[in-house]
């Protein structure tokens, strides 16, 4: 009874989350804007520079920018939650008989399938600009379910912020200091072999590298650390997760 | 057994806000029970104890025996809740908010469609079911939470200010809803208002809650009848001074309000009336108006504070209101 709800309720915080946008589709192509420039206009640009040591410039920031999108949409999904904050819903969700545990892992997936359809878009704009792909069926699958498995944690990680920051402004002063350097300390934009030590550094803490290395191994068919990237992404997923449960009463407090 | 049970409940928010001071409720299973005191009396703050949101900082409740804080699951599977604010998915439709709810509320996939929609009947929603909640009237939003809030069949409903903002029509509307169904399935109700009519028309029992201590409780004839007297209200042409030592002569108390109208505490007014108007023409004051008027939970309020339960109840509403508004536009 008790796991029969939780998955039922963990399914139920999806639904209405595809419902919503269902309603208002709007918001996919209004998203989709920027990451196309960063493909279109700066991988294009970027690419005629051989500077980075990488062979096909087009194809290999896809999958960055694939990631830099859509973690960029699930941090971003707190702010959802300080309104329902706002509003009497997590009140009431959180008087219901609903674990607390479903609340966090049902957003969290919620807010990932919310930002997944950024791989889509940007795959498909950086292929129409001329990046190359492995034409596997399996492995662009596989990408797909990467991008929500990997931004699951970085949605719980925003609900973890809303939890502790409690109002707009404080909530989106915290995400607009980390997503920046999120994406630029990472491998998202050029290899981790030709940054400074410092840097070089932070990237190799920072799981979007690892998320960005899976996806590039994937699409682009280039030498992955598969076990040690899905290793660590668990861990953070766990990690994020574990706390944003134990933390979300405080939302309402 | 009884619905609430709290005893010495104590909060207090960080910064040392006391919220609440002690306070000890009992709620009759099967009644309809309202806390009533202005904003800040410590209403939400015990309703969201109850509701196992927040911890008490000490004393204990319960609910149906189940200590909230130590069987908060037990609990929720209990109550249904509305909140003050407004707690729906408004860029979801109003059978998609309830087709949610039902999921999470466990109500078996085969019943689903039944449960929905006799409750948005019910609560005579069935047309605008598949209307965005942004574009619900007041009125309609709160019978949406509450039939919701009636999804899981609860032992115990409470409701934050179930009324607050609302036009005179959709308040009497909600409240007719509540009562039938009440009416048919024994729920307990417990209510949270600062409207003393409401408290006064809809509840069994009420109590007064001030600064965060209980101040009185009971059916609201007997707290009305616990201070004593209804009113007597008259004003007289020119000066009042001789009607004055005329009632105080009589062994009346008088006291005179901001409009120049004396007021006359009395137990019996309908009997009291004609004698005081009979009196004073007798000594040539002109009685230009004059009407008994019935003690109400506000009187009993000031007597036992000092102060009114509505003070600043025109801000307030319209600050509700503003984010209904705020809502509806979706912005």
């Amino acid at each position: 009874m008790r796991g029969k709800l939780s998955s039922a309720s963990i399914l139920a915080m999806v639904e209405m989350e595809i419902r919503r946008l269902m309603h208002d589709p709007s918001e996919i192509v209004a998203r989709a804007v920027q990451p196309i420039l960063w493909i279109v206009v700066f991988g294009v640009v970027m690419a005629r520079r051989v500077l980075l040591g990488v062979e096909d410039y087009r194809s290999f920031i896809a999958p960055g920018v694939v990631f830099q999108s859509a973690t960029f949409i699930s941090l971003a999904y707190g702010i959802m939650m300080v309104f329902e904050r706002e509003s009497g819903i997590l009140k009431r969700l959180l008087s219901t008989p609903i674990p607390r545990s479903s609340i966090v892992i049902g957003r969290a997936l919620a807010g990932s399938i919310r930002a997944s359809t950024q791989y889509v878009l940007v795959i498909l704009s950086a292929f129409l600009v001329g990046a190359h792909f492995k034409t596997n069926a399996l492995l662009l699958i596989g990408g797909y379910l990467t991008v929500i498995y990997v931004c699951m944690g970085f949605t719980a990680l925003s609900i973890l912020i809303a939890s502790l920051m409690k109002t707009r402004e404080r909530f989106m002063g915290i995400i607009g200091a980390i997503t920046m350097p999120l994406f630029f300390a990472s491998n998202a934009l050029y290899p981790i072999s030709i940054m400074p030590t410092a840097i070089k550094i932070v990237a190799l803490v920072n799981p979007l590298t690892y998320a960005v290395d899976m996806l590039r191994g994937m699409l682009l068919g280039l030498q992955a650390n598969y076990m040690i990237d899905l290793i660590l992404i668990t861990a953070f997923n766990i990690l994020v997760i574990a706390l944003s449960i134990k933390l979300l009463d405080r939302i309402i407090e | 057994m009884f619905a609430i049970e709290a005893r010495d409940l104590v909060k207090v928010y960080s910064g040392n806000v006391v919220a609440l001071n002690g306070v000890d409720i009992r709620v009759e299973e099967g009644s309809s029970h309202a806390i009533l005191g202005p904003n800040g009396a410590g209403k939400t703050t015990f309703i969201r104890i109850i509701t196992t949101q927040i911890k008490p900082t000490s004393g204990s409740a319960k609910v149906f025996g189940y200590d909230v804080a130590g069987h908060a699951a037990s609990v929720r599977r209990l109550i249904g809740y509305v909140p003050q604010e407004m707690s729906l998915w408004t860029d979801l439709t109003g059978y998609e908010n309830m087709l949610i709810y039902s999921k999470i509320y466990g109500i078996e996939p085969g019943s689903r469609r039944k449960v929905i929609e006799e409750l948005l009947e019910l609560m005579e929603l069935t047309d605008a079911s598949r209307r965005l909640v942004k574009t619900y009237s007041g009125g309609m939003i709160r019978r949406l939470e509450i039939a919701i809030a009636l999804m899981s069949r609860p032992q115990l409903l409470i409701l934050d200010e179930p009324t607050i903002g609302l036009d005179p029509r959709a308040r009497m509307m909600v409240w007719e809803k509540l009562l039938a169904y009440k009416k048919e399935s024994n729920t307990t109700i417990f209510f949270a208002t600062h409207y003393m009519d409401e408290a006064d028309r809809y509840a069994d029992r009420v109590t007064l809650i001030d600064r965060g201590k209980i101040v009185a409780e009971g059916s609201p004839s007997e707290l009305k009848a616990s201070i004593g007297s209804d009113k007597v209200i008259i004003k007289v042409q020119g000066n009042t001074n001789e009607a004055r030592a005329y009632l105080l002569d009589n062994g009346y108390s008088v006291e005179t309000n901001g409009n120049g109208e004396l007021i006359i505490a009395a137990k019996n007014p309908a009997y009291v009336l004609p004698r005081v108007i009979e009196g004073l023409y007798s000594r040539g004051v002109v009685v230009l108006e004059a009407r008994a008027v019935e003690a109400t939970l506000d009187d009993v309020f000031i007597k036992l504070t000092g102060r009114r339960i509505s003070e600043n109840e025109h801000g307030r509403v319209r600050e509700v209101l503003s984010t209904r508004r705020a809502i509806r536009r979706g912005s």
